[in-house]
């Protein structure tokens, strides 16, 4: 192995997961874990070294190639785009975008043009845009559940984890819109110019998502 | 009206050796075009967005920058140099005899989403060969491109070949509807490797289905022939890929070469083999082209076509930075000695001294003093002198 290679981790729940499946992959992820005041973290037993950056910045990151690889939810790449590779599902973060309305109102019932509040409205746009539908968009950057309580949208599309937090607002999901999990995205000219390193990182993933899924 | 002073997003100010980086890249690259043959073409910043809305342009309306003629005719800035190359071959008919080369060294204007970096305006130098068909013309073509790159002095770089044949007789074997061919075609353009095998999942059955299933990961040396072969069987597009790179190879060629069968842009666009070139440090392709056979005679001549485009600024950003000249000498001289002063000026390395505006000896030495220089030169009736600073 000639290159050391980058990799862009999104902070949080994904970060712990990754850190998890690296080490399960016989990657020393100690650097990672016990960060102290570095930024980069490089690994002691594998040319790699990881930066911890939000989801969009993990695309961002990657797409300009100062990152050779990230890992980042499907629906950041959802939202954002971007040109990349997506090589793999890594299996965890898994979770699903859904359209909800308020318990027992008809959303499709009416030749009205919908309202919808969403903190992904590209996500929502290509949805609609799918059904041949026009509808409004509303930006929200907070609790979206707020949006239709407050009778100012009449339907949100948001992330739907067990569907608690819709429940306890009086809101249904009433259709999947997307499915999410974590993925590995790989920069277009790194996976040509350092081949041989990163399918080597992605076959030792691939063997401890066969080895997860058949335990 | 403050906003005024600064330009607008996607645009910038280059200065001194911005300016330097960038020519000296066009400059090698187009001394290498004109050796080959090909003669330089220049067309219109602005055209008519017909012209490229028509002819199946690969580029996206929402990224093609918008004006109107004087007539109130909808156009936009040049979005890529290839569509007006075809109008050209294909209606001046007396001055351009085919088969023809023909080269440019012109700016691409794109928009871009908000805040992402990116450039509106590309300066791109590229080539066309119009009106010649088959394995010389496309030869010809991928070894221009890997001498383009060459003599930008680029240290580490290759060339990756794919053929669009491949995918489409692949994508046949399935018999899918357009839309599913599509979302395939995407998951492999995008190396989606779990999606794509979630979407072959109904197509099992189908002897095809291996092929397409290892297609976005069918990329790296000359081994790629031989799998690609022993999934599909024996195929045009990779035999052809093979006689292609047995003739590279022989010309020296070879070590440049990769291949990419999960090349699948643009596929209603590319009729052949297509290509992009990678070169360390930048993080997306640097040159891009294939063979476009349709597109000449959506203008009403048919000619078959093939050409490659090299993003000038990104080359430019992977080569060590230009080290500006230092400022070491001050020519300053009395009224009558101008001639003298512009000899000792001219005699020196570009940038390494100047003309002194100032009337009198004084005020040019406190001009080298600002400026850094070690010296001023002074001419006047005692003939030639050297004042430190």
């Amino acid at each position: 192995m000639s290159e050391r290679l980058k990799i862009a981790i999104t902070k949080g729940r994904l970060l712990d997961k990754s850190v998890e499946l690296f080490e399960a992959a016989g990657l020393d992820c100690a650097p990672i874990r016990d960060p102290g005041r570095r930024l980069v973290h490089s690994l002691p037993n594998y040319p790699l070294d990881a930066v911890l950056a939000k989801a969009p910045d993990v695309i961002t990151y990657v797409e300009h190639g100062v990152c050779d690889m990230g890992i980042v939810g499907k629906d950041t790449i959802l939202e954002k785009g971007g040109s990349f590779y997506e090589v793999l599902d890594l299996g965890f973060g898994r979770c699903r975008f859904a359209l909800a309305v308020r318990q027992g109102s008809d959303f499709y019932g009416t030749y009205k043009t919908r309202r919808i509040a969403s903190k992904y409205p590209e996500v929502t746009r290509t949805f609609f845009e799918k059904k041949g539908m026009d509808v409004d968009i509303i930006k929200i950057e907070g609790s979206v559940e707020l949006a239709p309580i407050l009778n100012l949208t009449d339907a949100i599309v948001d992330i739907v984890e067990t569907g608690a937090t819709l429940k306890a607002n009086g809101l249904v999901p009433i259709e999947d819109v997307a499915q999410v999990s974590a993925r590995l995205i790989v920069n277009t000219a790194s996976m040509k110019l350092y081949k041989a390193e990163i399918e080597d990182f992605i076959a030792r993933c691939e063997a401890e998502l066969e080895r997860r899924e058949h335990d | 009206m403050r906003y005024t002073i600064n330009t607008p997003e996607g645009t910038r100010d280059r200065l001194f050796t911005e300016c330097q980086e960038r020519r000296q890249v066009q400059a090698r690259l187009t001394r290498l075009f004109r050796q080959r043959g090909f003669l330089e073409v220049s067309t219109p910043e602005t055209e008519f967005y017909d012209l490229f809305a028509l002819s199946g342009s690969a580029i996206a309306q929402e990224r093609m920058i918008k004006v109107w003629d004087p007539s109130g005719k909808f156009c936009v800035m040049r979005p890529d140099s290839t569509t007006p190359i075809a109008r050209v071959a294909a209606t001046k008919r007396k001055a351009v005899p085919l088969p023809q080369r023909l080269y440019y060294d012109q700016t691409v204007y794109r928009s871009n989403p908000a805040h992402n970096g990116g450039s509106r305006e590309i300066p791109q130098c590229g080539v066309e060969l119009i009106g010649a068909r088959g394995k010389k013309a496309d030869v010809e073509i991928i070894v221009t491109a890997i001498d383009a790159l060459r003599s930008c002095g680029a240290p580490k770089f290759q060339v990756e070949l794919g053929h669009a044949g491949f995918f489409r007789e692949l994508a046949g074997r399935l018999e899918l509807a357009e839309d599913a061919v599509e979302e395939m075609r995407r998951l492999i353009e995008g190396k989606n490797f779990a999606a794509l095998n979630d979407f072959l999942e109904p197509h099992r059955g189908n002897p095809a289905c291996a092929a397409l299933e290892r297609l976005s990961r069918l990329f790296g040396g000359a081994e790629v022939l031989t799998q690609a072969e022993r999934l599909a069987g024996k195929t045009p597009a990779v035999d052809y890929l093979a006689e292609l790179y047995d003739e590279l190879s022989a010309a020296g060629y070879g070590q440049y070469i990769r291949f990419d069968l999960g090349m699948v842009h643009q596929i209603d666009y590319y009729t052949g083999v297509v290509f992009r070139g990678y070169v360390e440090g930048a993080g997306d392709a640097v040159l891009s082209g294939g063979r476009y056979d349709n597109l000449v005679g959506a203008f009403g001549r048919e000619a078959q076509a093939t050409g490659f485009a090299v993003d000038v600024d990104a080359v430019a950003r992977t080569l060590p930075e230009i080290t500006p000249p230092v400022l070491r000498t001050i020519v300053h001289y009395e009224p009558g000695y101008l001639a003298q002063a512009l000899e000792a000026v001219d005699g020196r390395p570009a940038g390494t001294s100047e003309l002194s505006p100032c009337r009198t000896l004084e005020s040019s030495l406190n001009l080298a003093r600002d400026k850094g220089a070690e010296a001023v030169l002074v001419f006047d009736k005692d003939g030639e002198r050297t004042v430190r600073v």
